[in-house]
């Protein structure tokens, strides 16, 4: 569970995140949602510690962030970054075991580490160097590197997963794939927060939806709620339609240009 | 080559006493062995003994700032001679430690300096009657020098280009050796105005208006010869550049303040006085 | 398995080290002077003398100077995330060097009745304050955006070795020191001062060095990954960056102010240990310290024997092998687009 209360973030005089309340419950797949520069990456950071807020506290477990010891919190929470490149040529398996880090047990873990690899789909891929990989092979094993970090068993003591972007270099069956993943790990107990830029996938997947624009959170519910074609229309300036996913229940979103 | 090296320094060996092994880190100081008749004694010395050629032919314990320690304890040396400057102090502190008896010799560009290197060098090798008559011979040719030179007004003025090719030329100012030898040769340094080294400027070269470029030998050679070495900017200007008015002389014989200092500063101030055109004046 | 190798290679080292020379010392006479001095028996003759207060004491300073100096190369580069960090290259020993230069002018000429400027520790501490100097700016240099590029960190290097070349030049004219004359050894470095004091004082810097930064070796793997990165893994990041650049730059200082800047050692032996056993920190670091402890003694004895019974600077054979090392990486680097 990580809930923020008047959450503000400053940077000179543009305010990215202004006076943000907002509740992220265990068990869901929440998803955040919005255009380039509502703030969507800045707030995820807000909420992992990355970035001081400017005023407002985070609470994550009911404790403030503040007060958390680093190591503990990394045994209960793991964050995916946007992707950054590895600049030493280490094989995607020691890559994957690093997220046993805060454990100190890395040297036992292989097992473990090869099947997060199988759950993104790239085993195949473990003895491979990272610097070789492409973009979307590197995604796939840091994921697994998350996945390891806090582990897959159900859980009741609250871990949470915090990805940013965690598909944008993927082939579609990979989106998926990775984003079925997540939600399984909500299924099992995890609260699991991602920041998305595909509406489609967001309705499909997200039992939650924050619809953010201009730092701010317009809209909040379950995608069929939040999703709607005016509201779309509006956040993104665009003209939207919706109409009902042929293939699951959610909603679908098709979009144009607005007329000059 | 090395093995004639080796070779050679056998051969010095086996003819030397034993006990009498002398490593000479310094030019002026291994010409003052050389003029003292004690060279059978010397069994290293460094890179700026060019002096005579067969000490050139002896084996190279290094530049005399960066001698190394166990290199001049290879040689099995009972005495160790070195200029006041050289070093590393590490290396030679080391070497005196171990025991063996290390001399510094002063080296600044006077002739007390120099007559003083000569009277210890002498005594450190037993020679001290021929180091009297090095240093009587040597008061002789400085008084001929002094005595041959003209009226200070009428003296030539002389700029000392320092070069080692590459085109980098610097001027001596005050205090340097070559400063104090156009002054022990009877004629002017035509640069007075700053201390030690300073590089060569078109307008600086013209201001001092020199009546005669002096160089070292190896210098003039490096520039390319005459004719090169006056095509520097400016200097083709003054009126040594006017009247192509080069001196060189060998670079340990001009600089070094070692036995031959006497001799330097004669031959120095008639050639000075000799060069082409300068009588008129 | 490799480290077992390199451990064989440093003994080895230390032997060559020992055996060769401009004076030549039978093997068995080497055997029975150091089993002289394993027993106190009383020390004498010129061979006892030259292994013992020449020799032995170098081959000492050469395994300290040369695990430190690579130690260091290796934090540096897990430091900076980039394998091009090297405290020679982005002038971290240069900011060493003028530490000690600046501090033996300041003991010799401008305030000769301070006594605590001719206390032993001076030296080493005004270098390691030069070197930390300049790893705190070249580190607020690269802390603006998340890794650091090869362009800034090399262009802070050019910048800070030409800054710190004119300041040694100008130092070296004024002073009359005859070492700080000796413009080479602090740009090609030597050896050739080590004596036992000198590796008495040294030695708890180096140690400290060595067998401190395995702890970190953890971190600087996660470090590796990004620093937010390595923060949600775990790891204090601005505390334990702190403490390696503290480390390194105690390490390269006190190298630097006894043997001058020896380049390049930093750079080539962390990089061919990651091509013998990888990138993780927690070999890298233990291999680093052997392969480099190895190599500078070797070529110290190379730099020794090589023109005897002169010798050659230290640093022309590590920029010897060095430079094209350098140049290569920095075309492999080049290709991986991580130039920008």
């Amino acid at each position: 569970m990580i809930e923020a209360r008047q959450l503000s973030f400053r940077v000179r005089e543009r305010e990215l995140v202004r006076s943000l309340n907002l509740r992220v419950r265990p068990g869901e797949f929440t998803a955040i949602l919005g255009p380039n520069g509502a703030g969507k990456s800045t707030l995820l950071k807000l909420l992992c510690g990355q970035l001081k807020p400017t005023t407002g506290t985070i609470f994550f477990a009911g404790k403030p962030l503040a007060e958390w010891n680093a190591r503990d919190l990394a045994k209960y929470r793991a964050v995916l970054p946007q992707q950054s490149a590895v600049p030493f040529d280490f094989t995607a398996l020691e890559v994957v075991l690093l997220g046993r880090s805060p454990y100190g047990d890395a040297g036992s873990q292989e097992a473990l580490a090869r099947e997060a690899l199988r759950m993104t789909d790239s085993e195949h891929l473990a003895d491979r160097v990272v610097t070789t990989l492409s973009g979307g092979e590197l995604q796939r094993v840091q994921f697994a590197r998350v996945l390891l970090q806090i582990g897959w068993k159900p859980v009741s003591d609250g871990r949470c997963l915090m990805l940013d972007e965690p598909i944008s270099n993927l082939d579609p069956a990979h989106q998926h794939g990775a984003l079925q993943v997540a939600r399984n790990m909500a299924r099992r107990g995890v609260t699991v927060l991602v920041v998305l830029h595909d509406l489609n996938l967001a309705a499909q997947y997200a039992d939650h939806v924050l619809l953010m624009k201009q730092g701010a959170i317009v809209a909040e519910g379950a995608p069929t709620e939040v999703m709607t074609a005016d509201r779309i229309g509006e956040v993104f300036s665009v003209r939207a339609r919706i109409t009902k996913n042929p293939l699951c229940e959610a909603p679908a979103v098709f979009v144009e240009l607005p007329p000059r | 080559m090395r093995t004639l090296v080796v070779l050679l320094a056998v051969a010095f060996a086996l003819e030397s006493h034993a006990s009498d092994r002398i490593v000479s880190a310094g030019g002026a100081i291994t010409e003052t062995i050389y003029a003292l008749g004690a060279q059978d004694a010397l069994v290293a010395v460094d890179t700026s003994s060019i002096y005579p050629e067969q000490a050139a032919a002896l084996p190279k314990v290094g530049y005399s700032r960066a001698l190394s320690a166990e290199g001049i304890l290879s040689m099995k040396p009972s005495l160790v001679l070195v200029n006041a400057d050289s070093g590393p102090t590490e290396a030679l502190n080391q070497v005196e430690k171990i025991g063996v008896k290390v001399v510094r010799l002063p080296n600044e560009h006077t002739v007390e300096a120099a007559e003083n290197r000569i009277r210890v060098v002498g005594s450190e090798v037993g020679k001290t009657e021929e180091a009297d008559k090095l240093i009587a011979a040597l008061r002789d040719d400085l008084k001929v020098a002094s005595e041959s030179a003209g009226k200070p007004e009428t003296a030539p003025r002389v700029l000392f280009i320092y070069t080692r090719g590459g085109g980098l030329m610097n001027v001596s100012g005050k205090n340097t050796a070559a400063d104090a030898m156009i002054a022990l040769a009877g004629a002017r340094n035509a640069v007075t105005d700053y201390e030690g080294y300073k590089p060569l400027t078109a307008e600086a070269a013209v201001a001092a208006a020199p009546d005669v470029i002096l160089v070292t030998a190896k210098g003039l050679e490096s520039a390319g010869g005459v004719d090169e070495l006056l095509k520097q900017p400016g200097l083709t200007l003054t009126p040594a550049g006017q009247a192509r008015r080069v001196v060189a002389l060998d670079d340990l014989y001009l600089l070094g303040f070692g036995p031959r200092l006497g001799k330097a500063a004669l031959e120095l101030g008639q050639k000075l006085r000799a060069s082409p055109g300068l009588a008129q004046k | 398995m490799v480290v077992a190798a390199l451990i064989v290679a440093a003994i080895g080292s230390v032997i060559v080290g020992l055996s060769l020379g401009a004076v030549r010392i039978p093997p068995g006479e080497i055997l029975s002077i150091l089993w002289g001095k394993l027993t106190g028996a009383a020390a004498s003759g010129t061979h006892d003398a030259v292994l013992w207060h020449l020799r032995a004491p170098r081959v000492v300073l050469g395994l300290m100077v040369g695990a430190g100096l690579s130690v260091a190369g290796a934090l540096m580069q897990g430091l900076f995330r980039n394998p091009l960090a090297d405290p020679s290259l982005i002038g971290v020993s240069s900011g060493a060097a003028l530490g000690a230069v600046f501090s033996i002018v300041l003991g010799g000429v401008l305030l000769p009745t301070l006594p605590f400027l001719h206390h032993a520790g001076f030296l080493p501490m005004a270098a390691f304050a030069g070197a930390l100097g300049v790893t705190l700016f070249i580190q607020r240099l690269a802390n603006t955006s998340g890794y650091t590029a090869v362009a800034t960190l090399l262009l802070a290097g050019v910048a800070v070795n030409a800054l710190v070349g004119a300041v040694i030049g100008f130092a070296t004219f004024l002073a009359t020191d005859a070492q700080l004359r000796t413009l080479s050894f602090w740009t090609l470095g030597s050896l050739g001062a080590a004596d036992w004091k000198i590796v008495g004082i040294a030695l708890p810097f180096c140690l400290g060095l060595v067998t401190l930064a395995p702890l970190f070796a953890g971190a600087l793997n996660a470090l590796s990954l990004g620093e937010a990165e390595a923060a949600h893994l775990g790891y204090a990041v601005e505390r334990i960056k702190g403490l390696i650049i503290f480390l390194t730059a105690a390490g390269v200082g006190v190298c630097v102010a006894y043997t001058g800047i020896i380049g390049f050692v930093g750079l080539v032996v962390p990089h061919l240990v990651r091509l013998m056993i990888g990138p993780d920190h927690r070999w890298l670091i233990p291999g680093s310290a052997l392969l480099g402890a190895s190599l500078l003694v070797l070529a110290d004895t190379t730099a020794r024997v090589i023109v005897a019974p002169a010798e050659m600077p230290i640093g022309i054979l590590t920029a010897a092998f060095g430079a094209p090392f350098f140049l290569g990486m920095l075309l492999r680097q080049r290709r991986k687009a991580l130039w920008s």
